[in-house]
């Protein structure tokens, strides 16, 4: 059956191929090789070995929220369903760290959680757009989205505004030029990007005037 | 005023907010007609004139925009409810053939709750859902479809046009491969047509399958526990498509079924009924007895819940020297995958004296295709405004001229010469022969033009509470795609009492609140807008009544302006909207609004123009700048509107350049099932674009606006390669490739 080739390979990707599947998998045979050599040094070297469920906590948004988590669990999966009160503000949408509507921030600096695994993190701060600006207020992105109209269905909008807050927290004199540059990883399908780039160098230009 | 009728016509036109009445009555013992001028308040809610409007015919901000931009917006994706499982699909890797699944191995998986068999052994397309899986988390459901270890044993199969044509081809349909549609015309009257031209083109022209490519993926959570009661939590395009369906699979009364789509991300046509993921989760919480959470995964998204069907046609077409349309025969197949895929057939919006078109559909083992905003006028568009170009080169016209040449209605003249103005074509050096650049890249220009319908028609029940505290509350279950219905219904509303936006709030998304249509073919503002205006002009003259039974004056002296009730008469107070309010009784007032027809108009058009540089030792093109107008009839919210043709130019973009599902013929794969490998425009590909409201339309009603936008952006950047270098890409999406075949350098 010409066929026989192909179907193998696709039950294993039933879940859909993903660059962390991959890395799962690149790790678990990474460990047999270990087992094989019977290395003591390398055993000792090795990376700990966990399975099944683990208690961790995680730094969110300023808060300590504990979350049991499994190796394979990724940050976005740990914020999105584990979390007791999940935060479901970072969206996903690719699974595979093409389209930017999981981003978020870690130590300031935006990453796809939906490629961080959550047992990564325990010892950084991570931000999500439900923790960029004090509860009831927006800060200078979110009300220049708002204002120019930066959303249309509004499933990437998250993941705009985060990226857009980290550029502008670092360089709140970006460029068009660079705010495409830094938003060249965060997919839209309405086409909202002209009300965004409005929105992100207005929201520059306040930063500015404000003196950050 | 009143004038005796004499011949049949009004006397003149009518001034601001009076309309002439023909009435009759007696003169010497005979009936006499008269014309009488009128309120046209009489007749039930108008449109104010636009210089009187607060709020409306300007940019609005979006009344949920706080919430999507903190993520406190609640999307079906985002729904958590206590025990609730959620449930992944398997998808079948071939177009055709017969399964076997080993379910028992699926539900020995630990955290794994429910396992299904959906498609009974045998699949009929590419991606079709053979098992679904429900687990305590998403990596469970997925860990009990590997288990499934899916068998294949393939059949013959045709997923590509060629091969359901060929000879002796697998029977794809059931009643045929090729279903011819609807013929216009006589081939032979064209022909006698183009023997007197002074330049006939023939050319076929192709269009890839494209994919919605909605953000939030296809699916639903059924809140269902085994009891008398559900709620389903849908991403859909019409909160009143789903609860029917979902009741009959869970066996309850569709009474007892809530819909609700508070926010959805990304439909553009694909999102209507409880559709396959809501059917398979339906019965997955049936038999677990515990909600259900399935929102369809990447692959399967693009595997498996429809596209913009792909399409052939062949086009053969003459004009006179001065570029006027003699006459066009067209042969147009649209591939739709088992469905029968859509063109609205050539010569699409231009007027020829002579045409003639046959169309047909050629069925694959491919998923349906399914309306994408503007069905079938894309394609239709790729190739009408590719042969009147060709057509405009042919006889040395330019190619502006040649439109407006082609197209009486002065909406198309009034937008061509604009977009043409905005663009910069007036000192574009080549209009009618192609450029050649400098060596390196060239630069041109391209148009397009568009229809579409977006009438309204009554469909849509609407109720506004005005409470004693000075609250109100407009309530209608329609559902906000993104393109900005909860804010013009919010505004429309304030704009009726004179209060700002934030006094009132829109409630919508849920079945248990008035009917409304599904967002399709653009109508949704067509049908919702008058009816939201007809109940805040209820609510407002039945306030008014009481107000003046209350005050003890005529309510005609009452008015509401600026927050507050003006007594015109000789009292001539005026009085808070809360105080006011106040004297409402402890129940308030409610009023119910429906559809009016005045207030809802049909028929937009829209022009576009592109302008292009080509790299002519890549042959890849960059697109500089985009222009769109459109007309809409009133415009209520600019912003929104600039929002939603900038998002129309930017899909055509992606359809234009980038975007095309990919299946291997030989294997019967579909290679691009993610976001990597199909590519949809990015913010590094975005022009420069300017998004023009016509106001230049000066009907007073209502019109969608919404699927035009989408439409000529592609032809006008094919057009623009042409007038650039010479390419003539007669196949979309314009890679690199084809324009150095083009410009016969491969």
């Amino acid at each position: 059956m010409r066929l026989d080739g192909r179907v193998a390979r696709r039950e294993g990707e039933a879940a859909s191929v993903s660059r962390r599947g991959f890395l799962q998998g690149a790790g678990g045979a990474a460990a047999g090789a270990l087992l094989a050599g019977q290395a003591a040094e390398a055993a000792a070297a090795a990376p700990r070995v966990v399975r099944g469920e683990q208690e961790l906590v995680l730094h969110v948004n300023g808060e300590e929220r504990a979350v049991g988590v499994e190796p394979r669990t990724t940050l976005l999966d740990a914020l999105r369903i584990r979390l007791e009160d999940p935060l479901t503000g970072t969206k996903l949408v690719c699974d595979r760290g093409t389209c930017g509507a999981c981003t978020v921030l870690l130590d300031g600096d935006p990453v796809y959680s939906c490629l961080v695994l959550a047992m990564d993190v325990v010892d950084r701060e991570v931000t999500t757009v439900e923790g960029l600006a004090p509860a009831g207020e927006m800060n200078a992105v979110q009300r220049a989205m708002c204002k120019h109209d930066g959303m249309m269905c509004g499933f990437c909008t998250p993941g705009i505004t985060v990226t857009l807050s980290a550029l502008l927290e670092k360089n709140p004199g970006a460029s068009l030029a660079e705010v495409r540059e830094a938003l060249c990883g965060n997919y839209c399908r309405c086409g909202t990007y002209p009300h965004v780039f409005d929105a992100a160098l207005e929201a520059g230009r306040e930063l500015q005037r404000s003196g950050r | 005023m009143s004038r005796v009728v004499q011949d049949g016509g009004p006397p003149g036109p009518a001034p601001s907010g009076k309309r002439w009445k023909k009435s009759s009555k007696d003169v010497d013992g005979h009936p006499v007609d008269h014309w009488i001028l009128v309120s046209l308040e009489e007749d039930g809610p108008v449109w104010p004139e636009r210089d009187r409007l607060q709020l409306l015919n300007a940019d609005i901000q979006r009344v949920d925009g706080e919430a999507k931009v903190t993520g406190a917006a609640r999307y079906s994706h985002d729904v958590r409810l206590e025990g609730m499982l959620y449930a992944a699909v398997l998808t079948s890797p071939m177009p055709r053939g017969n399964y076997e699944v080993d379910l028992d191995a699926a539900r020995a998986v630990e955290g794994v709750e429910v396992v299904l068999d959906i498609a009974g052994g045998t699949v009929r397309y590419l991606g079709q859902v053979v098992a679904a899986v429900a687990g305590i988390t998403p990596d469970h459901a997925r860990d009990g479809l590997r288990a499934l270890a899916l068998e294949m044993e393939p059949e013959d199969w045709a997923v590509s046009p060629e091969q359901s044509k060929a000879e002796n081809a697998p029977e794809v349909g059931r009643r045929g491969n090729r279903r011819a549609g609807r013929s216009r015309g006589k081939a032979e009257d064209v022909a006698a047509a183009l023997e007197g031209c002074a330049a006939v083109v023939e050319a076929e022209y192709r269009e890839p399958v494209q994919h919605h490519v909605c953000l939030e993926t296809h699916g639903v959570v059924v809140d269902y526990n085994g009891g008398e009661e559900a709620t389903v939590y849908a991403s859909t395009q019409g909160t009143f498509t789903v609860g029917g369906d979902a009741a009959e699979i869970l066996g309850l009364p569709e009474s007892n079924v809530t819909a609700i789509v508070k926010h959805m991300g990304g439909g553009f046509g694909s999102k209507f009924g409880l559709d396959i993921p809501g059917d398979i989760a339906c019965r997955l919480a049936k038999e677990a007895r515990r909600p259900v959470h399935l929102l369809l995964d990447r692959q399967a998204e693009f595997s498996m819940v429809g596209n913009r069907s792909g399409g052939w046609q062949r086009v053969k077409a003459g004009c006179d020297a001065e570029g006027k349309l003699i006459g066009m025969q067209a042969e147009i197949e649209t591939y739709g995958g088992l469905g029968r895929g859509s063109n609205p057939g050539l010569p699409y919006i231009y007027e020829v004296e002579e045409a003639s078109s046959m169309k047909a559909s050629v069925m694959t083992n491919t998923d349906s295709s399914r309306a994408m905003r503007a069905p079938g006028h894309p394609q239709a568009s790729f190739a009408m405004e590719s042969i009147v170009d060709e057509l405009a080169y042919a006889v040395g016209v330019d190619p502006l001229e040649m439109r407006k040449r082609n197209l009486s209605d002065p909406a198309y003249q009034r937008q061509l010469d604009r977009v043409a103005a905005e663009i910069g074509w007036e000192e574009h050096e080549h209009k009618s022969v192609p450029g050649t650049g400098d060596g390196w890249t060239a630069t041109g220009i391209g148009f397009g033009v568009a229809t579409w319908g977006g009438g309204g028609r009554p469909s849509c029940e609407v109720e506004v509470r005005i409470s004693s505290d000075g609250s109100v509350v407009v309530e209608v279950g329609t559902q906000d795609l993104g393109t900005g219905v909860r804010t013009y219904v919010t505004a429309i509303v304030a704009e009726e009492f004179g209060l700002p936006m934030s006094a009132v709030v829109a409630r919508i998304g849920s079945s248990r609140f008035g009917s409304a249509n599904a967002s399709g073919g653009s109508v949704t503002t067509a049908c919702l807008a008058p009816s939201v205006k007809a109940a805040a002009w209820g609510a407002r003259r039945a306030f008014l009544e009481r107000l003046g039974q209350a005050l003890g004056v005529d309510s005609d002296q009452l008015s509401f302006v600026g927050g507050e009730v003006v007594d015109a008469g000789e009292a001539g107070n005026r009085r808070s909207w809360k105080d006011a309010c106040a004297l409402l009784p402890a129940e308030g007032l409610t009023e119910r609004g429906k559809w009016k027809h005045q207030l809802a108009g049909n028929g937009v058009h829209g022009a576009q123009a592109a302008k292009v540089r080509v790299d002519l030792k890549t042959g890849a093109v960059e697109v500089l700048e985009m222009v769109g107008m459109q007309d809409c009839g009133l415009p209520l919210n600019h912003l929104a509107l600039r929002s939603q043709l900038n998002g129309g130019m930017i899909t055509a973009l992606g359809y234009a350049l980038l975007e095309e599902r990919v299946v291997d013929a030989e294997l019967g794969l579909l290679l691009n099932a993610n976001m990597e490998d199909y590519k949809i425009p990015g913010s590094m590909e975005i022009p420069l674009m300017k998004a023009i409201v016509d106001t230049g339309d000066e009907r007073q009603v209502v019109i969608g606006m919404a699927e035009p936008a989408v439409i000529p952006g592609a032809a006008a950047i094919a057009n623009a390669v042409f007038n650039a270098c010479g390419a003539r890409v007669r196949e979309l999406p314009i890679t690199p490739d084809k324009v150095l075949a083009a410009l016969g350098r491969v």
